[in-house]
């Protein structure tokens, strides 16, 4: 089993527990804290779920309501990020179903859609723009999955949570989270395939 | 090198050695067999890719500014727990006023029914959203989320 990420995690979970303890006991300053470390985790989830800005902004919005209206009964042992992702997917999950939403348009940035930008991981500005494209295309091929596939490929590619982690957002079981990551991203494969050649020879 | 997969190997296992997540044995079996096939080191390289590209990109987000509600504190649901208590208790009071005043105050049977029927109106509105509250509450999904 991997342990790749073990002392700076424990770490970093102690510090998250006592802000959550200071949170729980009102405290205003720990409350903002825990809200900074949070929305863009629960903001980026609802992106790939619904596929636009907006919507993932309000709903996003909405989630960190709820999880700070039941921030009183969380076990602040337990880590946050699944807790609060998992209700960013339920309300995500109760949007479609009331607005019949069963698949999302992948939109433009000038529509109101999310742009997606390159990290500049090369002083080459060709191969950063080339990589720009390549994000673009993997995003729109992302947003063209089932939404069950879309999920996981969020939590763990684009998110980077563990498959515990996953299995307890979208509860189901380790194994599930492993070939239902692995569908997802052949399906993924095999809408991108020709790029990422290009990609593996740049 | 071989290009034949052997049909028993389990490719789902490529994501799971991708991501650190097997056990020992089978991230051994796993990197064994991939120095051996082809078409799996293929897939296998493809899927690193991907994930690279994923974990690269970044989202334009909002801007801080742009979250306008901002976590209830201690004193927010203190002075909302008040705030409820008061109108409750400003209902009942005035309810009961008006209440009685229809029955002794005017003499008019018109003027009794339209601050009857008024009152009567008010009391039923705020006992259907408590109600609608109460129940929410209690079947709220979100309240037995993993605790």
């Amino acid at each position: 089993m991997a342990a790749n990420h073990a002392p700076t995690a424990v770490a970093l979970s102690a510090i998250q527990s006592q802000t959550v303890r200071a949170a729980q006991a009102g405290d205003v300053e720990a409350r903002e804290i825990l809200a900074r470390s949070c929305h863009r985790a629960a903001f980026h989830f609802a992106l790939h779920l619904t596929g636009h800005r907006d919507d993932a902004l309000e709903l996003s919005q909405d989630a960190m309501l709820r999880f700070f209206g039941s921030l009183g009964r969380f076990d602040a042992s337990r880590p946050v990020r699944p807790w609060l992702l998992r209700i960013v997917r339920n309300l995500a999950r109760d949007r479609a179903r009331r607005m019949r939403i069963r698949r999302v348009e992948p939109l433009d940035a000038d529509d109101g859609g999310p742009i997606v930008q390159p990290v500049d991981l090369s002083p080459n500005p060709e191969q950063t723009a080339h990589r720009a494209q390549i994000q673009r295309r993997l995003w729109a091929a992302v947003l063209g999955l089932k939404p069950r596939h879309r999920e996981v490929i969020a939590l763990r590619d684009y998110l980077d949570l563990s498959y515990d982690e996953i299995s307890e957002i979208l509860h189901i079981p380790r194994g599930t989270v492993m070939s239902r990551l692995h569908r997802a991203r052949s399906a993924l494969r095999k809408h991108l395939h020709g790029a990422l050649g290009k990609e593996v020879g740049a | 090198m071989s290009t034949n997969c052997p049909t028993s190997f389990d490719q789902t296992l490529l994501s799971g050695y991708l991501d650190h997540e097997l056990t020992q044995s089978d991230d051994q079996r796993v990197r064994l067999h991939l120095e051996d096939c082809d078409r799996c080191r293929r897939v296998f390289l493809d899927i690193e890719i991907m994930r690279e590209t994923a974990m690269s990109t970044r989202f334009d987000g909002p801007a801080d500014d742009q979250w306008d509600e901002s976590p209830k504190g201690g004193l927010s649901l203190a002075t909302r727990g008040l705030g409820w208590t008061m109108v409750v208790i400003w209902l009942a009071a005035v309810t009961a006023f008006g209440l009685w005043h229809a029955a002794t105050g005017p003499e008019s049977l018109i003027e009794k029914l339209l601050i009857f029927g008024g009152l009567t109106g008010c009391v039923l509105l705020f006992v259907s959203v408590l109600i609608d509250r109460i129940r929410s509450s209690r079947t709220d999904r979100y309240r037995e989320v993993k605790k």
